[in-house]
Formats: C-alpha cells, structure tokens, sequence
C-alpha cells in the first residue's frame, strides 16, 4: 500500500512542527492521528496531530458574507488558492538504527519535508514501544485539548491492535494514564471523561 | 521625521473648505449637464454629426462619446445569464529594471483563469512569465513595460480563447485601448506604434474565435459623455473655442449615470470619439457603456468598454452584460468582476517573489563563475529603513 502523503513541513523545532497541506490531502489527516517524517534511511521523527487549522483571507472573508456561492468559486478558494491548510503536530519520538524511543527528536525536520500518515503496523509499532513514553509529551502541554487528544489517539490506536488481536492495549494504556495523573485530578478527571467517550469504553 | 502633520492639517482644513463650497457649484452643474441627456437623448444623428463637424474644423483630438442609436437616457435592464459560457480573464504584473540592483532585468508576469459558468469544477489557471535583459530592457520605460504587460493579456486571452467553443467572455482590467500616456520619447512610440498593430492582429484573432472582449474600468474617471455634452451645449459661434471650453470639468460620467442606472442595468452605449478612433476601425471600433454593479440602494458603477464586433451581436453583449453583473456579485457588497480579481491574484509578483528571481539569477551567474556586482549603495541604505519599519 502506497504511503499517504498528508502535505510538507512549514515550521518546525524540537517539541513539535506544522505542516501545509492542500484540501485535496485533507481527506486522510485527522485529530490524534500519528504521522511520522522520514528524515533519511536510518532517521524518522514521530507526531501526533493536535490541531488542523483553516486559515482565512480578505477574498475569503468578502465571500463568507455572500448570500450563496457557488460550486465554481468555492472549487477555486479550495483547490487553486494558496490559502494554507495548516496541520500542528506534538513531536512524539524517533526511530534511529531500528530503535524506536518515545524522546524528543535529536533534531527536527527540515522545510517542505514530506509528512505521511501511519500506517496501522506502524502505529502499533510506536505505540507498544516501550511503556507509553510519548504520553509525557501529551501530558505536559498546557495549550492543548489533551484529554480529547488523547481520547482521539487511543480510539484510533486502539482499532489498530484490536485489528491484529491485542484489544488489551487500551486498557493498559487507560491504567498507564491514571498512574500518570495521580497528583492531577483535574486533568485526570479531563482526561478520563474524553476517554468514557470513545468505543471501547462507553458500552 | 517624515512628515509636518501641522502643515498638512492646515492644508487639509482649506481642503474640507474648497470641497464645502465646490458642492453648490457642482451640483447646478450637474443638473445642466442631466438637461442637456434629456434633450439630446434621442438626436443620435444630430449629435453624431455635430461632433464629427468639431472634430474636422476645430479639434482632432477631441476625446467623447458618440451616440449610437439607444436613447442616451435610459437605463437597459439586466438580462437573463446564458446557461453556459466560458469565462476568461486576465491581468498582468511587472518588475521594472533597476541599476541599483545586483542585476538589471525586468519580468511581464500574466495570469489568466477560464471558469465555465454555472460549473462546479474549480477554473483552470495559467501563468507565463516573461523575463527581460541585456538588449531586451535597453529604452525599456515604465510605459513600454506596462505596453508589454497589456499586450500579453490580451494575447493569453486570444490564445486560451481560440481553443474553446465560440462565445466565450473575455475580460480584462481597464481600458481597452493601449495607452502610452501623454508624453514618450520617439522610441517609446515606435514600440508604441508596433504594439498596437500587434494589438489590432490579437483583437482580429478574438474576433475571428467569435470570443467578447470587455474592458473593465471600475470607478471610471472617463468623461467621455459629459464631454459630448460640453461640445451640445455650445453654439455654432462658440465651436471654434472648443478645446478651451469645459465648463463640466469637475464632474465625471459616473456623476451622471449615478441614480439613472437602477442596479443590474447599463446605459446606452455609446463610440469612443478619440485621435485613435482611425486605428480602430471597423469591427475593431471601441465602444463603451456604463452598467451599475451594485445592490438596491448601493449603487456602484463601471465602465465596460467593447469593441464594435460585440455591439453588434446582441446576444455576445447580453451574455457579457449578464456575465459581469453575476460577476460582480460573486463578491458580495464590494462588487468587482471575481475572476479579475483571481486574474490580478495570480499575476501578482509580490516583494518576496521579486527577490527570490533575483536570488536565482544570481546564483545561476555566480555558477558559471561570472561577476556579480552587489546591489548599490543607495539601495543597500533604503533596503536598511524598509527593514526597521
């Protein structure tokens, strides 16, 4: 199965980085989903995605206040304008000589990169390295939605070990996070009403 | 320090004073004028004559509207869109050589989107970018450059255009005859002379795709027809003094079609009467009208000027007429045709991209080992304040 490219990298630093992406890619990307950015053979940095952002324009904004616009003009802002789509990613480890750590990367990606979408083999692979190590990174953001980001990473990695017979990998993960939040009940609390909200917890 | 504020609010109080005391004046002025369309608005042929009589004894340069054989006076209701058409527009940018640059070019960029009305698919868009140098840029002016760029929109469109069905809209911003400006060397005006033959032939292969053509003007300056009306106004005794007499000076067309034109409506239209008239002849006679854009109760108007092919083919000029009005209010409250709009988006060449093609012309010299100069002083200095700003 061919890779699926999600758009080039805009910024980025240690903690994190944002990509550009045309509506035509906006299909595959999604809240919480893990993606990676291949730096050379042995190098690869891994992220999740916290926040997909629709940038405006003046053009954009004149139109919005129209009564209908049509499919032409609407087609044209999506697909021929550079207003960028922009896809915010929490850097959440690295793969170097075939290891995989839940670290902040070395180094981060370079300009106009290539970031893709993890595949299900790769987001079991990162996710059961080790024990949940990139949670730190979640956990430690103030800015972030995190109990929804986290609600949204699990239910999505969740489907993939449940895919390849391992449907205990949430409920460690679950356990994982409490042990984490012990001394933060509000976040814990945050955390775990986002969690009560998805699949395999809500039945 | 830049500037006195103390001086320019003097100025601008002496400013607000001469406005308040012009309002009066302009307003009896306008009144005349308005009698004047009243009176006149069905002597198509007694206008045409006198003026064609002015022109051969008293000024072949005069520049003013012709009446055709619609009633000067009344506004002609928007018609219904046709259900396809091929819209296309287009619009140019330019960078203008500079000594104090690393390196002297310059670079005509035109852009042009084709849209299918009432088609859900995005319009497709094309960009040819031209650069300039060495002989190429020797004499080139700021007005030859700005010829090269109107040439090349009116070629991409004649180009896109004779590839697609006929009656497809054409449109580009502003007039639609080339303009020099009022001074130029002779050099200037050979290239001048070569464009519009150009021009003539681009126009021809428009017309021969059996495309509309359509100038754009929004809030037009032209005083084509208040002119016209100067030139009634005056007796046969006064004719001779008519270069001299303009007695509407300080009142535009726009002044008098304003509250004529109900929104979606155009006037009459009307021939350009210009020392050009003669280059274009025929099918190629540039007419204009003036068609108000706006919504119920806020008028806004634009002069659309079209070559004699269109005008006399009703159904190329109701399109055009339906196409630009739907145009318009694609942007909402601050109507503007959309695809000239996208038009100059995608022409535009921004500070950024200026310097980027700089950058590549540098490095492509510096890798076959040639000189290059540094940017001058001066322009090292300027580009010193524009980074504090």
């Amino acid at each position: 199965m061919a890779a699926i490219e999600i758009g080039r990298l805009l910024r980025a630093s240690n903690t994190g980085f944002v990509a550009g992406c045309r509506v035509a890619q906006l299909g595959s990307p999604e809240f919480g989903a893990l993606v990676r950015v291949p730096l050379g053979p042995a190098y690869q940095i891994y992220g999740l995605i916290y926040d997909i952002r629709i940038e405006d324009d003046g053009l954009v904004r004149q139109l919005a206040t129209v009564e209908t616009v049509d499919a032409g003009t609407i087609a044209d802002n999506r697909e021929n304008r550079t207003t960028p789509i922009e896809i915010s990613v929490l850097a959440a480890g690295y793969r170097q000589d075939g290891r995989l750590l839940h670290l902040l990367p070395p180094r981060p990606p370079l300009s106009l990169d290539l970031i893709y979408l993890c595949e299900p083999e790769e987001v079991r692979r990162f996710t059961a390295a080790g024990w949940f190590g990139y949670f730190r990174h979640v956990l430690r953001s103030v800015d972030l939605p995190v109990g929804e980001l986290l609600a949204a990473h699990l239910q999505q990695a969740q489907q993939a070990h449940a895919a390849a017979g391992n449907p205990g990998w949430i409920e460690a993960a679950a356990q994982e996070l409490i042990v984490l939040l012990r001394d933060d009940y509000q976040t814990l609390m945050a955390v775990l009403g986002a969690l009560g909200d998805i699949a395999p917890f809500n039945r | 320090m830049s500037i006195d504020f103390q001086q320019v609010r003097r100025q601008i109080i002496e400013l607000g004073e001469a406005a308040e005391r012009s309002v009066a004046n302009n307003r009896r002025l306008l009144e005349e004028a308005q009698y004047l369309l009243h009176e006149h608005a069905r002597d198509y042929d007694a206008v045409r004559r006198k003026i064609e009589r002015v022109v051969q004894a008293y000024d072949r340069n005069l520049r003013c509207a012709l009446p055709l054989d619609e009633a000067l006076d009344q506004g002609y209701p928007l018609p219904p869109l046709p259900g396809q058409v091929a819209i296309l527009a287009a619009d140019g940018s330019q960078i203008a050589p500079s000594r104090h640059e690393s390196f002297e070019y310059a670079l005509v960029n035109v852009g042009a989107i084709h849209m299918e009305l009432g088609a859900a698919q995005a319009p497709v868009l094309q960009v040819e970018s031209r650069l300039l140098y060495e002989a190429q840029i020797e004499d080139l002016t700021d007005a030859t450059l700005a010829l090269l760029r109107d040439l090349g929109e009116r070629r991409l469109l004649a180009d896109l255009a004779t590839e697609l069905p006929p009656g497809a809209i054409t449109l580009t911003d502003g007039q639609m005859e080339l303009w020099l400006g009022e001074a130029g060397s002779r050099d200037e005006h050979s290239l001048f002379q070569e464009s519009l033959l150009e021009y003539k032939l681009v126009l021809q292969q428009l017309r021969a795709a059996q495309a509309s053509a359509a100038g754009y003007v929004d809030r037009p300056a032209g005083r084509g027809v208040m002119r016209m009306l100067e030139v009634l106004r005056m007796t046969e005794q006064e004719l001779p003094e008519v270069r001299r007499s303009k007695p509407f000076r300080p009142l535009r067309d726009l002044h008098l079609f304003r509250g004529l034109l109900r929104p979606g409506e155009r006037s009459a239209l009307f021939e350009i009467q210009s020392p050009s008239s003669s280059f274009y002849a025929d099918d190629l006679a540039l007419h204009f009208f003036y068609l108000n854009v706006g919504l119920e109760g806020r008028d806004s108007l634009a002069r659309v000027e079209v070559p004699r092919w269109v005008v006399d083919t009703p159904a190329m000029l109701d399109d055009l007429h339906a196409v630009l009005v739907q145009q318009c209010r694609v942007m909402g409250g601050r109507p503007y045709p959309y695809l000239l709009h996208r038009a100059h988006e995608i022409a535009l060449v921004t500070l950024q991209e200026k310097e980027e093609i700089t950058q590549m012309v540098l490095r492509e010299l510096r890798g076959r080992g040639l000189e290059v100069f540094e940017k001058s002083n001066k322009q090292l200095a300027k580009d010193l304040e524009s980074g504090r700003r």
